[in-house]
C-alpha cells in the first residue's frame, strides 16, 4: 500500500534542493555585492590546515547543540530554547569558578556538570508550564531566549564584571578552568562534542529509554497502551536535551572565550534546529552536519571581519536551505502518487 | 415517466478492496425509496456517487433520464441533488444562518443574511421544524443539527434528497418526528432517498426498499408488501453452519464491566450503562451495527480512554476503568484493536521492536543501560515461526511493509505472549483473507481452551455467531440483548437492525 | 517629578508603544482565522522596519510611502510563507521559524550593506485634533498622538467589519473552523488562506515600518527585538478576536512603555532585569490563559493542520 521511494532517490531530492538552496543563497549574495568567486575563496581559505582548527573549535558547540535540538524535537516537543540553555549553561559554570567551588583536579568536570543542570533547569521550567498550564513551548522557549540574555547582561554589566576591563564580561577564568587543546590542533570541547555524539549514540540504540523514545515517536498513543512510561521517558529526554545545549555554553565559554561574555549564545537556535532537521537525529549525521555548519559560521566571521557583511547572513542562508529541503518532501511524496 | 435519480452497474474500489460490485439504484420523484443494507454494504458509497464525492470505476449516473457526469459535489448540487450525511458538514461556531449562506453563496452578506434567514424561515415553518436561525451550532442537540442539514440543502433547491443513517443519532422520537416530515417531502415531489439499517423505519416510511449486501443490490421490494423476516434474511443472509467446539465448561467470572458510561468530545454520550460480564474459558461476541459505541468500548478496555462513570473489573486486580498505567500493565490485558496501526502497531519502527515492547519493562531484554538485542531478535524469531507471520524477510523490516493478515498476527504474537486472562478484540478480522481469518479465529479458540475470557466486538455477524459462546447486542451504548449458543441469527439480526 | 506629571507621561507614550502589538496582533489574527499556525510575525516585522526605513531615507519627507512600502514588503514576502505552507503543505512550525530567521538574516543584509543604520529618519509628527486635545490630561493623552494611532483604531473597525459582516469574511471563518464543510460547500480552501495570509501580513508589514519610522525614526538590525513572539502570545490572550487584541497590546504597550520612564524617573531598578518584563508577562499571561481555562481554547478549529480534500474520487 504504502511505497517508499528507495533511499537512493530520496536522497538524490534532497541533495538537490540542497543544492538548489545554496545557489539562491549565493545569488542572494551576490545581489548584495559580494561576488561569488570572492565567496568560494574565502570558503577555501576556511577548509586550510591552519583555519581548520578554528572550524573543529566551532563544531563542538554546534554539534552539542545539535543534539540536544533532535532529542527533543524527536520526542515532539519544539525546544527553541537553546540560546537561552546555552546561557544558563555557561552561567552556571562561570559560576563555579567565581565562587572558586571544589578542588582543582576535578573543576572542569564540575563546571560542566554544572553547565549540564543549568541548561536542563532552564528548559524543564517550560516543561513544567507546559504541563501544568498548557502553555506553548514554542512561544515561551524563544522568550525565555530573551531572559536568560538579560540576567546575562545584568551579570556581565553589574555583579560580576570584571573589575579590571570596563567591558561586560566577566573575570578570566583561571587556567585549570579551561578547555585546553589536546594535540595536533584538537580542542578538548570537540572531545566533549564527541563524548555526546557517542552518548547520543548509546541513547538512541542501545538504551531502554532510546528505546521507549522510538516508541513514543513513532506511535504515542500505541505506547502509553503498550506499557511504555510515557510522561517520565519525555520529561527525561527533553532534560537531556536542555544539558547539552547547556554544554554547548560551557564548551563556549570554556575553550575559546575563556571567560564568561555576552554573545556566546549568538545563532544558535536555528542553527540548532537545522542541523536536527537536516540530520533525521542520526548522530553520526548531526556530527557532520554540525562541522558543514561550523564551516558556514567561519566563513560567517571571515566575512564580517573582511567585508562589513553582518553575522546574520549566516542565519539567512541556514533559513534558505531548511526550506529548500522542506521543500523537497513535498516533492517526494507527490512524485509517489504520479507513479502509482 | 423516467426515474428521478438512476445509478446503473456502479463499480467503485478503494486501495484495491471493492466497495460496490456493479451496483444499480431508481428512486422515483414523489416516492420514499429506503436503500437497506448492513455496515460495509455499500449503501453510504453508493450515495456519496450520486451526490458526486465519489467518481465512480464504471456505471452511469442519470437524472430523469438524461445521463450525467459528476465532477464534484457543486456538480451534484447544480443538478439538485442534496445529500445530508452521517457526519454533518456544519461550521459549529457559525449560527445556523451562516451555515446556510455559506452552502448557498448570496452577493452580500447583510442583505444575504436577511434573505437567507427568510429563506430557512419559510423552509421551517413548511417542515414544521423549530429551528433558530440565529443559534449558534454548537449550541444545538444532534437533532437540531440534522434539520439544520436538510434545511441548508433544501434552501439550496434539492429536488432529490439523500438522507444517510439519518436515525442512527436521533432518539425513537426524534426520529418518528423526522420520518413523518420526510414522507411529507416526497409526497409534495421530491425524491427522497433514505440509507438505513433500520427495519422498522423501512417498513413504516418507506415506498420501496432495494436492499444491498457485500457492494452488490439483491432486490428491490415493495416493503409493505413484504415480511420483517424476509426482508431481515435478504439484508443479513442465511444462516450457515456453526463449526463443532467443546461446550462452555462455566468458570469464574473474570471480566465485569458495569454501568460504563462515555460522552465523547462533543457531548455525544456513546456509552449509556453498558454492563456485561465474561467468565474464564467463554468468547462473549459484542454484535451491532458501528457507531454504537463499540469502538469506545474497546477503547475504555484497552485504557485508550478514560469513562466517564462505572467500572472495568478485573479478577485478581480490582476496577481498572481509570487506574494507573502501572495497574494496568499488571491486568495484562491483550488488546487487538481494530486499527492496527493506530493502537497496535508503530509501522515505522522493526517487527522485532513491536513484538518485544510490551516486556521491555519486565526486565526480559535487558537493564535500563543495554538492551539485549540477540533476545529480542530471537523471541521474534520464534513468534514470527510459532504464529505463521508471512513476508518477513528479517524481523528487523519496519512493521508497516506486512500485509493485514500477517501485521494481525504479528500483534496477536505480541498480545499473547504472556498468556493473557483477558483478551479484548475488536474487527480482529477486518480486512484479512479468508485464511488470514481462519487463523487469527483458531488463536482466539485456543486463548478459550487456556482459560481466557475474551470480549469480542465485531460487525460482522458470521465471526459473532461462529466464535461467540454467548453474545450480546450493543444499541447505543448499551446491550440490549442476550444470547446463548447455539443463536438465533434471525433474532440477533433483528435486535442488531432493528432496534428503535 | 510628580506622580501626576509621571503617570501622565507614561500613559501618553503607551498608544506608541502598543500600536506595533496591536497591528502586528491583528494580522496574525486576519491570517490564522484561516487555520494556519503563523510564527512569521517576527520576521515580518523586520521586512517592514527595514523597507519603511530604507524608503525613509529614500523619499526624505514622505513617511506614508515609506509605510506603505512597509506594507508591501511585508505582503510579498508572506508569500514565500503561503506557498510553504498552502501549496507544499510544509509542517507550519517549520516554515514559520525558517521565514522568520531568513527574514533577520536578509534584513540585517540589506541594512548593513546599504549602510541604513543609525541614520535619522524624519518620522511623524503628532496630529492635534483641536479643540480636544487642549483639555487638560485627557487631551495629552487621547487626542495629540500621531496619525498612524488614529489609523490603527480605523483599521481595527475595517478588519472587525471584513472579517465578522461580508461575505470574505464568512468564507476565511469557515476555511479556519472547518475545511471539510468550507470544501463541501464549495468555498477554495487554498485560496482563502493564501488570501487571509498575504492581508494579514501587511498589517504586521505596517507595524514593524511604524516602528522605524515613527516610534524610534531609526534602523538598527534585529530592531523588533521579539515583539512579533509576543504578538503571537498576544493573540492566543486575546481568542482570536480583535478587540480583546487590541486590549492586550494596550496593556503591553504600557508595560513597555514604563521602562523608560522608571528610569527617567530616577526610580533604581536593575535596567536588565526592568528590560525583561516584557518577556516575562507574556508568559504570565499565557499562564494565566491556560490556569483559567481548562477546557479547549477558542483557537480556530482546524489550526495548524494542512488541508487535504479526502482522496476517495
Amino acid at each position: 500500500m504504502r511505497q517508499d521511494l528507495s533511499p537512493w532517490k530520496q536522497a538524490a531530492f534532497v541533495g538537490a534542493s540542497l543544492i538548489f538552496g545554496l545557489a539562491i543563497s549565493i545569488a542572494i549574495l551576490a545581489a548584495a555585492g559580494i561576488p561569488p568567486l570572492t565567496l568560494a575563496s574565502e570558503l577555501a581559505g576556511v577548509l586550510t590546515a591552519e583555519n581548520l582548527r578554528g572550524v573543529l573549535v566551532q563544531a563542538a558547540p554546534l554539534i552539542l547543540v545539535g543534539l540536544g535540538a533532535s532529542l527533543a524535537f524527536r520526542i515532539g516537543f519544539w525546544n527553541l530554547g537553546i540560546e537561552g540553555q546555552m546561557i544558563f549553561g555557561g552561567i552556571f559554570a562561570a559560576a563555579i569558578s567565581i565562587y572558586d567551588v571544589g578542588p582543582q583536579a576535578t573543576r572542569l568536570l564540575l563546571m560542566g556538570s554544572a553547565a549540564a543542570l543549568g541548561g536542563a533547569l532552564w528548559v524543564l521550567l517550560v516543561v513544567f508550564l507546559k504541563n501544568r498550564f498548557r502553555v506553548n513551548e514554542i512561544i515561551a522557549t524563544l522568550l525565555l531566549n530573551y531572559v536568560a540574555m538579560y540576567f546575562l547582561f545584568h551579570l556581565l554589566y553589574g555583579a560580576w564584571q570584571d573589575a579590571k576591563t570596563a567591558f561586560p564580561q566577566s573575570s578570566p577564568l583561571r587556567p585549570f578552568e579551561r578547555l585546553r587543546d589536546i594535540g595536533f590542533g584538537i580542542n578538548s570541547g570537540l572531545l566533549i562534542a564527541i563524548a555526546g555524539v557517542l552518548a547520543a549514540g548509546w541513547l538512541i540504540h542501545l538504551s531502554r529509554i532510546g528505546f521507549y523514545t522510538r516508541f513514543i515517536s513513532a506511535n504515542p498513543r500505541m505506547a502509553k497502551i503498550v506499557g511504555v512510561p510515557v510522561q517520565t521517558a519525555t520529561v527525561w529526554i527533553i532534560a537531556a536535551s536542555g544539558a547539552c545545549c547547556g554544554l554547548a555554553g560551557f564548551v563556549n565559554v570554556a575553550s575559546q572565550e575563556g571567560r564568561l561574555t555576552q554573545s556566546y549564545a549568538n545563532g544558535y537556535v536555528f542553527s540548532g534546529v537545522l542541523i536536527a532537521f537536516l540530520s533525521r537525529n542520526d548522530p553520526i549525521v548531526i556530527a557532520v552536519v554540525g562541522f558543514l555548519i561550523a564551516v558556514l559560521f567561519i566563513t560567517g566571521q571571515t566575512l564580517q571581519v573582511f567585508y562589513q557583511i553582518p553575522f546574520t547572513m549566516v542565519q539567512m542562508i541556514e533559513a534558505i536551505i531548511v526550506m529548500a529541503v522542506a521543500s523537497s518532501e513535498f516533492l517526494i511524496r507527490h512524485r509517489i502518487r504520479w507513479l502509482r | 415517466m423516467a426515474s428521478a435519480l438512476q445509478l446503473v452497474g456502479i463499480r467503485k474500489s478503494f486501495d484495491g478492496a471493492l466497495a460496490l460490485d456493479g451496483a444499480s439504484f431508481e428512486s422515483q420523484a414523489g416516492e420514499v425509496h429506503a436503500l437497506l443494507g448492513e455496515n460495509g454494504a455499500g449503501k453510504s458509497s453508493l450515495m456519496n456517487v450520486a451526490a458526486g464525492l465519489y467518481a465512480p470505476d464504471a456505471g452511469s449516473i442519470s437524472i430523469h433520464g438524461v445521463p450525467i457526469a459528476l465532477s464534484g459535489p457543486a456538480a451534484a448540487r447544480q443538478h439538485r441533488i442534496g445529500m445530508v450525511h452521517q457526519h454533518f458538514k456544519l461550521v459549529k461556531p457559525f449560527t445556523v444562518a451562516e451555515n446556510v449562506l455559506l452552502a448557498n453563496p448570496q452577493p452580500h452578506f447583510a442583505s444575504g443574511i436577511r434573505n437567507i434567514r427568510a429563506a430557512i424561515e419559510k423552509q421551517v415553518s413548511e417542515l414544521k421544524f423549530s429551528i433558530d436561525p440565529n443559534r449558534r451550532i454548537d449550541t444545538m442537540t444532534v437533532a437540531e443539527q440534522q434539520q439544520v442539514e436538510i434545511v441548508k440543502v433544501l434552501v439550496g433547491g434539492a429536488r432529490i434528497l439523500i438522507l444517510d443513517e439519518p436515525t442512527a443519532v436521533l432518539t425513537d422520537a426524534e426520529a418518528t418526528g423526522l420520518l413523518e416530515i420526510v414522507q411529507r417531502l416526497a409526497r409534495a415531489g421530491t425524491a427522497v432517498v433514505l440509507v438505513t439499517h433500520k427495519l422498522q423505519d423501512v417498513k413504516r416510511f418507506a415506498d420501496s426498499v432495494t436492499i444491498m449486501r457485500g457492494g452488490k443490490t439483491v432486490a428491490k421490494l415493495d416493503p409493505r408488501q413484504s415480511s420483517a423476516e424476509e426482508l431481515t434474511e435478504l439484508t443479513v443472509g442465511q444462516t450457515s453452519a456453526l463449526p463443532e467446539r467443546t461446550p462452555h465448561q462455566g468458570g469464574p467470572t473474570r471480566l465485569n464491566v458495569g454501568a460504563l458510561t462515555y460522552t465523547r468530545g462533543d457531548g455525544r454520550v456513546m456509552l449509556k450503562n453498558t454492563s456485561f460480564h465474561v467468565r474464564a474459558g467463554e468468547i462473549y461476541g459484542i454484535a451491532g451495527v458501528s457507531g454504537n459505541g463499540q469502538a469506545e468500548l474497546a477503547e475504555a478496555l484497552i485504557g485508550a480512554i478514560e469513562p466517564s462513570s462505572g467500572e472495568i473489573w478485573l479478577d485478581g486486580i480490582g476496577d481498572i476503568s481509570r487506574a494507573s498505567q502501572a495497574k494496568r500493565r499488571e491486568a495484562a490485558i491483550a488488546a487487538i484493536p481494530a486499527d492496527r496501526y493506530t493502537y497496535a502497531l508503530a509501522g515505522s519502527l522493526p517487527i522485532s521492536d513491536n513484538l518485544a515492547v510490551a516486556q521491555i519493562r519486565s526486565g526480559r531484554y535487558g537493564g535500563v543501560i543495554k538492551l539485549d538485542r540477540a533476545a529480542i531478535r530471537q523471541d521474534a524469531a520464534t513468534a514470527v515461526k510459532d504464529y505463521d507471520v508471512q513476508g518477513v524477510r528479517s524481523v528487523g523490516q519496519k512493521a508497516s511493509l506486512l500485509s493485514g493478515g500477517n501485521a494481525q498476527k504479528l500483534v496477536i504474537a505480541r498480545e499473547f505472549s504472556r498468556n493473557p486472562n483477558v483478551v479484548v478484540a475488536h474487527s480482529p478480522s477486518r480486512g484479512l483473507d479468508v485464511r488470514a481469518c481462519a487463523a487469527v479465529h483458531q488463536r482466539l479458540i485456543a486463548a478459550r481452551e487456556r482459560g481466557a475470557a475474551i470480549v469480542l466486538i465485531s460487525e460482522d455477524l458470521d465471526e459473532v455467531l461462529s466464535l461467540s459462546d454467548r453474545i450480546g447486542v450493543m444499541s447505543r451504548g448499551a446491550i440490549v440483548g442476550e444470547f446463548e449458543r447455539p443463536a438465533d441469527r434471525q433474532a440477533i439480526g433483528r435486535a442488531m437492525v432493528d432496534h428503535g | 517629578m510628580n506622580l501626576g506629571d509621571f503617570l501622565i507621561n507614561w500613559i501618553a507614550n503607551a498608544p506608541v508603544t502598543a500600536v506595533p502589538y496591536a497591528l502586528a496582533a491583528l494580522g496574525l489574527i486576519v491570517a490564522e482565522r484561516s487555520g494556519v499556525l503563523n510564527l512569521t510575525a517576527e520576521g515580518l516585522m523586520l521586512i517592514g522596519a527595514l523597507a519603511g526605513a530604507g524608503t525613509s531615507l529614500l523619499f526624505v519627507g514622505y513617511p506614508a510611502v515609506a509605510l506603505l512600502a512597509a506594507m508591501m514588503a511585508a505582503s510579498v514576502v508572506s508569500l514565500l510563507f503561503a506557498v510553504l505552507v498552502v501549496v507544499l503543505r510544509i509542517n507550519q512550525v517549520i516554515a514559520g521559524l525558517s521565514v522568520v530567521f531568513f527574514c533577520q538574516g536578509l534584513t540585517g543584509l540589506i541594512g548593513t550593506l546599504a549602510k541604513w543604520q543609525n541614520k535619522q529618519l524624519s518620522g511623524l509628527a503628532p496630529l492635534k485634533i483641536w479643540p480636544l486635545s487642549e483639555i487638560p490630561v485627557l487631551g495629552r493623552i487621547l487626542f495629540m498622538q500621531d496619525p498612524v494611532v488614529y489609523l490603527t483604531i480605523l483599521i481595527f473597525i475595517v478588519v472587525n467589519f471584513l472579517l465578522f459582516r461580508t461575505m470574505l469574511g464568512l468564507r476565511i471563518r469557515a476555511v479556519g473552523e472547518s475545511p471539510a464543510a468550507a470544501d463541501a460547500a464549495g468555498v477554495s480552501v487554498a485560496l482563502h488562506r493564501i488570501l487571509a495570509i498575504v492581508a494579514g501580513s501587511s498589517l504586521i508589514g505596517l507595524a514593524g515600518g511604524y516602528i522605524s519610522v515613527v516610534s524610534v525614526k531609526l534602523w538598527v538590525t534585529g530592531m523588533t527585538g521579539g515583539r512579533g513572539w509576543i504578538a503571537v502570545a498576544l493573540v492566543v490572550f486575546a481568542r482570536w478576536a480583535p478587540w480583546p487584541a487590541l486590549a492586550g497590546a494596550l496593556l503591553f504597550g504600557c508595560i513597555e512603555a514604563l521602562i523608560p520612564h522608571i528610569a527617567a524617573a530616577g526610580i533604581q531598578v536593575p535596567q536588565y532585569l526592568m528590560l525583561m518584563t516584557p518577556y516575562l508577562a507574556t508568559i504570565a499571561v499565557m499562564i494565566w490563559v491556560g490556569a483559567k481555562d481548562r477546557r479547549a481554547n477558542q483557537e480556530p478549529g482546524a489550526l495548524g493542520q494542512p488541508h487535504v480534500r479526502e482522496e476517495r474520487r
